[in-house]
């Protein structure tokens, strides 16, 4: 596998905070990269520098073989970049908008006319085409954006939480675009907040404090999680919630709606215990098993440790 | 071609900058307002503020004489529309009162004997007391008075002389007669509005100045900055559409100076509208550079005021004859676009000289704009944060 974006003890300071803290990176072409972690972890600063808007402070960083700190111009004919808040122009229409970094990215007029069109179509926007940016909705202005950093079909796309803010069905049709471009052999680096996202990608980079702590597939990120996930569903989760997190052998318990999540060194061991005290309590559930850990989970328990 | 940070210049990528600015200006109602009609606003306010034609000065008279003559004296300072009399006062109580209470800006006092006094050539007995607080409205009344009275005196002089059969030419010793050009009725207007074109027509350079700051602060920089759109054709983009509304508003201001404050053109207006061009590239490109180094909007509005609008106010020999300023400030309004600029458009307003006059200002304002929008476009980076 040929790796096209490469850094190496990359460091990028600001006045009083060091957003990325020698963060060491390879990916290969035609992956989907999922990059997250907590607010504040160094996403967005990583996904800037990638895209030449951010100067190196330390390290060293290439794209496409360019190297970050000198030829940043050279790589932004190749890659598209799409910023975390609605960056477009809201007094220009969406075609204009199209057209506008279609021109800016020297796609002649013809390929223009063609691409527009599809793009349009791709991202459901064909009747909303002279509606101005700025009165769209914020799932179609997402998409938009998309389609305005692809207009010039770049080999590598980054993308910074792209589906923050989005409603669900217009989130999956997001994800179904970019997996037809992952498909079609494009590199994504996307940031995600949302763990179901993080799971639809080849490779996912936890990052944490500026430092990219853990780098691995979905299922092997999910397979680092120790121990078990114990889901139970209880008549009354509020006082269920009270008595088991405390419990030996628990060390995270979440809510999810009215059911609980128990993280447990082992669940084998610890199932007969905690049904044991939840009788003895006379708290009544529906169902108490072991559950198939998520990337939630394993993220949530992955950052704990960090924090500790 | 011009070669810059080595990247051919696309006219493509500038003119696709140009035409989203233009879309903004003219979408955005506010900004389209504010870059139409500022300068007309400003020039009309200014215009009017600054030069006050003085008139209907309120006096008080006191006329102990109370003769045919004193009455006829006070008809000839009162004629006209410079002094309206308040009210006759009966003591010097009376104007005191009016004074202290700012009713009255002078009062005139005719001593008695003022007929008999004059009959007798004596000259005549009359005191004048101004509001020495205001003293811009004493002064032109006191000046009025002093005219009015002379010629009160001739006429009666030269009635006096006729009755006694003597022949006013042969009177005729002095003629002193000062020759105004330019500006016959030496109207403070006329010199003044042309320098104020000057200044209201850099008005957009504060647009300019807000407009890369806009653009960080709305988070569209950030997609901007990702495409590969070279520097100089970013700040040409932005600047040219500046340049179109900034030549509306010469055509505009010109036809309000003339149609409204009836300032006569008297030099060619096709060369003020190229030499206006020059200089709104010159004037617009120094808001450019502003641009580049503020964050914020609030920030270049703010380094504006202070490297643009103040100086071109005090530097640029609009109100301040630059001959009488010291060496620096001589150098450094050389360096500003609005000095060349001002000395051009009262050039071509008022005496209408041509290009074989103006030519150095010209070469001065294009060399200008040129050094400024390489310092912009050196300073520029294509960076966040």
């Amino acid at each position: 596998m040929t790796s096209i974006i490469e850094t190496k003890d990359l460091i990028r300071d600001f006045k009083k905070t060091r957003a990325v803290d020698g963060l060491t990176l390879s990916i290969a072409l035609g992956e989907l990269f999922g990059l997250v972690g907590p607010d504040g972890a160094g996403k967005t600063t990583t996904l800037r520098l990638l895209a030449g808007l951010l100067d190196v402070s330390e390290g060293d960083a290439s794209v496409l073989g360019y190297d970050l700190k000198e030829k940043a111009e050279s790589i932004k004919p190749h890659v598209g970049y799409m910023a975390q808040q609605f960056s477009l122009y809201g007094e220009l229409s969406v075609m204009e908008n199209l057209q506008f970094f279609a021109e800016l990215f020297d796609v002649t007029p013809k390929d223009m006319a063609e691409r527009t069109e599809r793009l349009l179509t791709f991202a459901g926007l064909t009747e909303f085409k002279k509606r101005r940016a700025v009165n769209l909705s914020g799932g179609m202005q997402k998409k938009l954006a998309l389609a305005c950093t692809l207009i010039h079909e770049p080999e590598i796309l980054l993308l910074d939480e792209p589906t923050t803010g989005v409603d669900p069905i217009s989130r999956r049709e997001f994800w179904n675009i970019l997996t037809e471009l992952h498909l079609q052999g494009t590199t994504i680096i996307v940031s995600t907040p949302y763990m179901d996202e993080a799971d639809r990608c080849s490779r996912v980079g936890l990052m944490y404090a500026g430092k990219l702590v853990e780098c691995d597939s979905p299922k092997n990120i999910r397979e680092k999680l120790e121990g078990d996930v114990i889901e139970i569903q209880p008549e009354d989760w509020q006082k269920a919630l009270k008595t088991v997190a405390g419990l030996s052998g628990v060390r995270e318990a979440q809510t999810y709606g009215e059911s609980i999540h128990l993280l447990v060194d082992s669940g084998k061991r610890r199932l007969p215990e905690i049904e044991r005290v939840l009788k003895k309590e006379k708290l009544a559930y529906r169902s108490i098993r072991i559950a198939p850990a998520r990337m939630e989970e394993a993220f949530i328990s992955l950052i704990r440790k960090l924090e500790a | 071609m011009l070669r810059l940070h080595s990247a051919q210049v696309s006219l493509r990528h500038i003119w696709a900058v140009t035409r989203k600015e233009f879309n903004h200006i003219v979408r955005d109602r506010s900004t389209l307002i504010l870059v139409l009609f500022t300068p007309t606003l400003v020039l009309l306010l200014m215009a009017y503020a600054l030069t006050v034609d003085l008139k209907n000065i309120p006096i008080a008279v006191l006329d102990f004489d109370c003769s045919q003559t004193s009455q006829a004296f006070i008809q000839q300072i009162t004629a006209g529309q410079d002094l309206d009399i308040y009210a006759y006062a009966t003591s010097m109580e009376e104007i005191n009162t009016m004074l202290m209470r700012g009713q009255i800006k002078a009062a005139v006092i005719i001593a008695p004997g003022f007929a008999s006094d004059l009959q007798a050539l004596k000259g005549i007995p009359l005191q004048v007391i101004i509001d020495g607080t205001e003293p811009e409205s004493g002064n032109f009344a006191v000046e009025h008075i002093l005219q009015r009275a002379e010629e009160f005196i001739d006429d009666a002089l030269t009635k006096q002389l006729r009755a006694q059969g003597i022949s006013i030419d042969s009177l005729q010793a002095l003629n002193l007669r000062v020759q105004t050009w330019y500006n016959p009725d030496l109207k403070p207007r006329n010199a003044l509005i042309p320098g104020l074109i000057s200044m209201v027509l850099g008005f957009p350079a504060l647009s300019v100045a807000l407009t890369l700051a806009h653009e960080r602060e709305h988070g569209t920089l950030e997609q901007l900055l990702a495409t590969p759109i070279g520097r100089a054709e970013l700040l040409l983009g932005k600047i040219i559409p500046y340049i179109i509304v900034g030549l509306i508003n010469v055509i505009i201001i010109p036809f309000l100076s003339i149609s409204w404050f009836h300032i006569s053109l008297n030099g060619s207006f096709l060369l003020f509208f190229g030499l206006s061009a020059i200089f709104m590239f010159a004037v617009l490109s120094m808001g450019m550079v502003v641009g580049v180094f503020m964050r914020t909007q609030a920030a270049a509005l703010a380094l504006s005021f202070l490297v643009i609008f103040f100086p071109g106010f005090f530097l640029t020999g609009i109100f301040f004859p630059l001959a009488s300023m010291p060496e620096e400030a001589r150098l450094e309004a050389m360096g500003l676009p609005g000095t060349h600029y001002a000395i051009i458009t009262r050039g071509i307003f008022l005496p209408g000289v041509g290009m074989d006059v103006l030519w150095p200002y010209a070469v001065m304002m294009l060399g200008l704009g040129v050094v400024f929008t390489a310092l912009a476009a050196l300073f520029f980076r294509k960076k966040l944060g």
